[in-house]
């Protein structure tokens, strides 16, 4: 009995046709739909504008991923334990506003490394809070992180500031000229891979090592998959959910002191509405909605795809207007598809 | 306190038992659940903690696992008191609990199912911990060939929501015994499992008792129970109402004990006169599941279909409510032609469907009692400008509530605040306000307690004896020979046998099942 309920369950997994079994690869394997779909963006744009294919416009792709990414490694932990956050992006604009204020005007010698880790750990604060609040109130991440995004914005509006911070800190500057490589192209100009894509480099490695390799990170997965069951086996629910919070905010500290580095300028109204963006690439990388699953590739491959969409696009006429429907249109696509997924298991 | 060797004197006490439980108190609001429940468990014996829903044995084993804490009573492992038991503690202690529902995580796979808890364990329930992967997999692997199931990679890796039921039960032991498991409880663990399987989990529970671990059953199951042996520790209504050697007591002892009322289970069918015909069934077919499958049925008739999982009997039941529809041969009700090929077919020709899974397919249960009854003659009560009357519908709910003598506090409670066998007869309940002509019952006690069980039985002998026609699938053979006229048996797709059920012995009904020739013999 054992080996035929085993193998009616290994049947599945195995081909009846190379189509079929391409396909149900693919079910099992969300990030690489993911990465069909940016091979195919890629050599669509390619071929219609070679430009497409510059070292200037790869280095541009990476480096517009970085905040992106950052918060969709974040979201990734807080979908994975079956929650949802949009208030990471005020949490962001807050930290990275209040930080360089700080900075402006009490500590202007304030070295990178303190910057960033004071951003980390503001983040981390309103993040717990936010975990606290699902926690104790029992109530549904999505409306709790609703209202600490407003509280959060508008306490930051009201009380810290609205004017633009143009000179921003000196190390905050110079670490967001700090160049890993400069290529020079055959026409004489000059671009540059910031040495800020580290961070994401480094991000996404502590983020995978923490899911796949702790007991908190299985975890996260158990209170995604069901968080009833995971209470009664002795999982803790406060700690996962203020972890997951917790950690969300704290990429997003980070990813705020970057994106002021990178743009030389402290903007409070700066990453409003980029929420659903930031949700979107990671739902493209292969993460359910639901919770319980969702990986560090497929999200960076879907923050990828979402760049690319918004960024290249431009080369090959098509109006930025025009962009969100393609990004539309591939959420829904993969929206279907990883439902079709989700009936068939 | 001092473990002391028995050495089979008998002036002397026995070794303290490995729990202890002394006068548990649990209140859940105004409702006591438990009001005052002592035994105790000795290591290497088999127990059964019996009772109908709601008599709180799921309470009970709550606390002994550390997922709720008592109000009052003590707790005492090893002769020692425990107090603030925790989930994690519980397990550290040795108490491993299989629970009805399995609680596997679905998305994990099976070595992180079973390999975590354990890993938990050793950190006190810490989470900052690193994941010690090959230690799991070795435990995993361990505990995997003790359950006899594969312990290769493959299977390791997948996950559990992709496995059959009966795997997922086996896994749901394997995680029990995976670290070292001192009392086992295990929670209506036969449900969801064929008799082959039960078999193999009964070799599971002697290995166990060999190495001296206890094992408590929570079920409502007589049969399994006598089967088993050990000791019966029984409950009703909050209170340990007795408890004994299974072997010393009859079934009819037990089930009284259970539901203080004196149950029989002899025939429930007595002559009936029959009606003229209601239903003919010919040669339907539906190609990979059933083919020419003939039937026919008068009104007040009660026809039950059986077989194994594969032979055909659910197929055969879902064509016949409309749910997957047949693709050959006829179906005629009253002389008519009638086409199901979908729910609101069945319907609309007067066949009401009580499927298998009332949990997933059947009831609404966040809804209330009146909305899940009303449900399929919403037409009917919609009033002028195409409101549902809110007055009539619940007349409707509230009568057939009254006839199907459902226990709850009103029918604007939730249908998932009643017991199974009451949420089971709010499903019947549902049907018979289309007043059926054909009511099709797909096991229609499944998990369903003793007491609420004979409730059904006299429900059905009732609606026959009113003329209507009733169809029971069931694996359960003796509800069958308790209530039908025919009984007949599939096997791989087709119909072997049509017994009569009077005078009918279960062992002839039961090897019909599986053997063919004695089946043509017959």
């Amino acid at each position: 009995m054992t080996e035929t309920t085993f193998s009616s369950a290994a049947s599945r997994s195995e081909s009846p046709g190379a189509t079929a079994g391409l396909w149900a690869w693919l079910m099992r394997h969300p990030p690489a739909f993911t990465l069909i779909l940016i091979v195919a963006v890629s050599l669509i744009v390619g071929a219609i504008n070679t430009d497409f294919w510059q070292v200037s416009n790869l280095f541009d792709i990476l480096r517009a991923s970085v905040v992106r990414g950052l918060f969709a490694l974040g979201v990734l932990v807080v979908l994975a334990s079956g929650g949802i956050d949009v208030s990471f992006t005020a949490i962001a604009a807050f930290v990275m506003y209040a930080v360089t204020m700080l900075v402006v005007n009490v500590v202007p010698g304030m070295p990178i490394v303190a910057i960033l880790a004071l951003g980390a750990l503001g983040g981390a604060c309103f993040g717990a809070l936010n975990g606290v609040l699902v926690h104790v109130l029992k109530a549904p991440s999505l409306i709790v992180t609703i209202g600490t995004q407003y509280v959060i914005r508008s306490f930051l509006l009201t009380f810290v500031g609205t004017a633009l911070f143009m000179n921003i800190p000196a190390a905050m500057d110079a670490f967001g000229k700090l160049a890993l490589f400069t290529h020079h192209s055959a026409n004489g100009s000059t671009s540059t891979l910031p040495a800020f894509v580290l961070i994401l480099a480094v991000a996404s490695l502590v983020t995978w090592w923490i899911l796949e390799r702790t007991l908190i990170g299985r975890a996260v997965y158990a209170v995604g998959g069901n968080a009833g069951v995971a209470e009664r086996l002795g999982y803790n629910l406060r700690t996962v959910r203020i972890f997951v919070f917790a950690y969300a905010g704290l990429l997003a500290g980070i990813a705020g002191i970057i994106h002021v580095s990178s743009n030389r300028l402290a903007n409070p109204f700066d990453l409003a509405g980029a929420e659903l963006e930031i949700i979107a690439a990671v739902v493209l990388g292969g993460a359910r909605i639901t919770g319980g699953s969702g990986s560090v590739i497929g999200t960076l491959l879907g923050v990828v795809l979402i760049t690319l969409v918004s960024n290249v696009l431009i080369l090959v006429g098509i109006p930025s207007t025009w962009q969100l429907v393609i990004v539309g249109i591939f959420i829904i696509l993969a929206g279907a598809i990883f439902s079709i997924r989700g009936r068939q298991s | 306190m001092q473990p002391q060797q028995n050495g089979g004197e008998p002036h002397l006490k026995p070794a303290t038992p490995f729990l202890e439980v002394r006068n548990i108190e649990k209140h859940f609001g105004g409702v006591r659940a438990l009001k005052g429940v002592s035994f105790s468990i000795e290591a290497g014996n088999i127990y059964h903690l019996m009772g109908e829903n709601g008599c709180g044995k799921s309470t009970l084993i709550k606390i002994i696992s550390g997922a709720q804490g008592a109000d009052a009573g003590e707790l005492l492992i090893d002769g020692e008191t425990v107090t603030g038991l925790t989930p994690v503690a519980a397990l550290a202690k040795g108490i491993e609990t299989v629970y009805q529902d399995f609680s596997l995580l679905p998305n994990l796979s099976v070595a992180e199912n079973i390999g975590l808890t354990q890993q938990l364990v050793s950190s006190s329930g810490k989470l900052a911990r690193r994941l010690d992967i090959p230690k799991m997999r070795a435990t995993a692997e361990r505990a995997l060939a003790a359950v006899g199931l594969p312990a290769n990679r493959a299977f390791l890796s997948t996950r559990t929501d992709e496995l059959p039921m009966a795997t997922r039960q086996l896994i749901a032991i394997a995680r029990a015994i995976a670290s070292d498991a001192r009392l086992v409880i295990m929670d209506e663990p036969t449900t969801a499992l064929t008799k082959h399987e039960v078999d193999n989990l009964l070799g599971v529970v002697d290995r166990l008792r060999a190495k001296g671990v206890a094992v408590l059953f929570v079920t409502h199951k007589l049969d399994e129970c006598k089967s088993l042996g050990g000791r019966a520790i029984i409950m009703r209504d909050g209170q340990k109402v007795a408890e004994c050697d299974v072997e010393t007591h009859s079934k009819a002892d037990l089930a009284f004990w259970m539901t203080g009322k004196v149950l029989d289970d002899t025939r429930q069918r007595s002559a009936v006169t029959l009606g003229e015909k209601l239903l003919n069934v010919e040669k339907l077919s539906r190609s990979g599941f059933f083919a020419d499958v003939s039937l026919s049925l008068r009104k007040g008739e009660i026809v039950g279909i059986t077989g194994l999982l594969d032979s055909g009997r659910n197929e055969l039941a879902l064509a016949l409510a409309g749910v997957s529809p047949a693709d050959g041969g006829g179906i005629f009700l009253e002389g008519n032609e009638i086409r199901l090929v979908k729910p609101a077919d069945a319907i609309a020709s007067g066949i009401g469907y009580v499927p298998e899974d009332r949990l997933s397919e059947g009831l609404f249960l966040s809804q209330s009692i009146k909305d899940n009854i009303v449900v399929p003659v919403l037409d009917r009560l919609r009033n002028a400008i195409g409101i549902v009357d809110g007055r009539r519908s619940r007349a409707l709910a509230a009568r057939t509530v009254d006839d199907l003598q459902v226990v709850s506090a009103g029918v604007d409670k939730p249908v998932q605040s009643l017991s199974g066998g009451n949420q089971q007869r709010v499903l019947i309940g549902r049907w018979l306000t289309i007043e059926p002509k054909l009511l099709i019952l797909h096991g229609p006690t499944v998990g369903v307690d003793v007491g609420s069980k004979d409730t059904i039985y006299r429900i059905i002998q009732r609606l026959a004896g009113d003329g209507m026609g009733v169809i029971i699938i069931s694996d359960d053979l003796p509800e069958l020979l308790q209530n039908s006229d025919r009984i007949m048996v599939m096997r791989k797709g087709r119909v072997v046998k049509t017994f009569t059920a009077e005078g009918l012995a279960e062992d002839v009904l039961s090897r019909a099942l599986t053997d063919d020739t004695i089946a043509r013999l017959q």
